[in-house]
């Protein structure tokens, strides 16, 4: 099948390769919802791939202050307006003259242009000119006739509300709609896509989140865990930590593949056991991300030094990679599907995300939290990537909440850190909840966190101090 | 002379209706027209009697052409073939190639293997 490569982040991902050739595409949406970009962003860059378009506007003016816009965008080209692209206007035509002689006019432009894309900005203006819904409706035949037969895939944009889009005559004859909005979302005003409809092809379907910037749209496909059983290779490998009393309680290390949650309070030192896993890793010539949403490269950098590990020569190298995001700016939708695409990307064995319970908290939609975590833990099993999820436990003294939201299923293994009470004083233990696969210590031990790392003591003798 | 071009006339008036018929039934009566109209107009400078060449509802015709044949158009059999080339290249984007292979064929089998 022959398709029109948008060109836009991520969309022709989605629409598995790109609009079908010849289609009338409907965009729909409220004043604002970014609309009139979307088309404009395809049309330039479907220029830059030596397609002309004609953009029939249907208020003269909005085409100046349209292009004057349009001038803030990467994508935007002005050697190509005139040549590439062609503004005219419809609007008068049909005003003055009537449907008929509208559809003459478009025809007369078609064969003049011999344009690969029509786009009509805006169809619903078109549609209150009609006295009523019998001439519209014919007018709109004819001209999705006109369009297919002269191979132009055309893109009618419409302020259409959710609620129209499955009344109205136009979206009988689209083959495609695309419906775009935006709404308030935790600190965010977030933009969103939804493919209504595409015919002859598959396509993602779903909530998109898309973001307009300098560069013009970015989409970011809806994540969701795939919902045929996942097979994957099991491998019978270990991955150590480099602390041989932990890998010893493990059985050896942590199954190669395998997804471990590390739940524990604030300062019990989560962080520090997940990037002591990525370094050991580092050392044996593995390649490490870990993604926070805490500290910063330069603070890990920092306590990592602390401790007596020098990790500088492993970011030098790129064999270690810590990406921060700041729970500010944590924009899940956006930033689980780049994991997600860096996953993919680099040849990663070890990753780590910390923490969880940050991702948790920048969701509005507790389901979609859980989808995105299935998802991303779905292919770091795929990949085989051994991984460490750090999760912060709100209560100290208690090691029975393992995680919020039942995220605990989706580890293979589970190691909690809490404190313990001792007199007048604290004392850290570790223990292993599960660890599949492989015959674990069920012991509780004590641990410190000293100049020279993470040292695992003796057991906890006194199990009377666990309340 | 005349007599030859007339029957050649005729006989790409059956395969154009045959053709008209084939698509009409894929892309109905209205897109079919759009479509004769496009590939008319796309040849009317090279060929100005292409533009004799009638459609409608009821179909396509070639009458005009067999009643100005005394005008003496040149490459008229090159005309036809041309349009019908045009026209099935288009409708095999438009439909896909499989069913555009189908008219094809079935217009073969109507014309006796010309195409």
């Amino acid at each position: 099948m022959v398709r029109l490569v948008t060109g836009i982040k991520n969309l022709d991902h989605i629409l598995e390769g790109g609009i079908p050739a010849y289609s009338i595409n409907i965009v729909s949406g409220a004043p604002g919802s970014g609309k009139t970009i979307f088309v404009q962003n395809i049309i330039f860059n479907c220029a830059r791939q030596g397609m002309k378009t004609l953009y029939l506007t249907t208020i003269s003016e909005s085409q100046f202050k349209m292009v004057r816009n349009l001038e803030n965008f990467r994508f935007f080209q002005d050697e190509l307006l005139g040549d590439k692209i062609v503004y005219d206007d419809l609007g008068m035509i049909l005003r003055t003259q009537g449907a008929s002689q509208a559809l003459q006019y478009l025809g007369d432009l078609i064969k003049k242009y011999l344009p690969n894309i029509v786009v009509i900005d805006s169809i619903k203006v078109i549609r209150d000119l009609f006295p009523d819904e019998k001439n519209f409706r014919m007018f709109l035949f004819d001209l999705a006739a006109t369009l297919s037969v002269w191979e132009i895939t055309s893109f009618l944009i419409g302020e259409y509300e959710e609620q129209e889009l499955t009344r109205l005559s136009e979206f009988a004859i689209a083959d495609g709609i695309f419906h775009l909005y935006g709404q308030e979302e935790k600190r965010f005003q977030k933009r969103y896509m939804r493919i209504l409809k595409m015919r002859g092809t598959s396509y993602q379907q779903g909530e998109h989140l898309f973001q307009i910037n300098s560069n013009g749209i970015e989409v970011y496909p809806r994540m969701k865990p795939e919902g045929e059983e996942l097979h994957y290779e099991i491998k019978h490998g270990r991955k150590k930590f480099g602390i041989p009393e932990l890998d010893e309680m493990l059985g050896g290390g942590l199954r190669e593949g395998t997804i471990t949650l590390v739940s524990g309070a604030t300062g019990s030192g989560k962080t520090l056991l997940a990037l002591k896993f990525l370094i050991e890793g580092a050392y044996r010539g593995e390649q490490g991300v870990f993604v926070s949403f805490e500290e910063s490269a330069g603070q890990l950098q920092s306590t990592a030094s602390q401790l007596g590990w020098d990790i500088s020569k492993f970011l030098h190298s790129g064999q270690l990679d810590i990406r921060f995001i700041s729970p500010v700016e944590l924009d899940v939708d956006k930033h689980a599907f780049e994991i997600m695409e860096m996953i993919k990307e680099k040849n990663v064995e070890r990753f780590v995300i910390d923490s969880i319970s940050s991702f948790e908290n920048s969701v509005s939609d507790l389901k979609k939290y859980k989808d995105y975590l299935w998802a991303i833990g779905q292919l770091l099993r795929k990949q085989h990537v051994t991984s460490i999820f750090t999760s912060l436990n709100e209560n100290p003294f208690s090691s029975l909440i393992v995680s919020k939201s039942q995220i605990s299923l989706i580890a293979d293994n589970i190691i909690f850190l809490r404190y313990v009470e001792d007199r007048a004083g604290i004392r850290k233990v570790l223990g292993i909840l599960k660890a599949r696969g492989s015959n674990h210590d069920k012991d509780l031990r004590e641990y410190e966190i000293t100049s020279s790392g993470i040292n695992i003591l003796g057991k906890l003798e006194k199990p009377d101090m666990l309340r | 002379m005349g007599e030859v071009t007339k029957d050649v006339i005729v006989r790409y008036e059956t395969l154009l209706k045959e053709m008209w018929s084939e698509s009409a039934k894929y892309l109905g009566i209205l897109s079919t027209n759009l479509l004769v109209e496009r590939v008319i107009w796309e040849l009317s400078q090279e060929y100005p009697a292409i533009q004799l060449l009638k459609y409608g509802p009821e179909g396509i015709s070639c009458t005009q052409i067999l009643t100005s044949v005394e005008k003496g158009f040149n490459d008229l059999e090159e005309m036809f073939m041309k349009f019908i080339t045009r026209y099935v290249s288009i409708l095999a984007k438009l439909l896909g190639h499989e069913r555009a292979e189908e008219i094809r064929k079935k217009i073969i089998t109507e014309f006796g293997g010309a195409f």
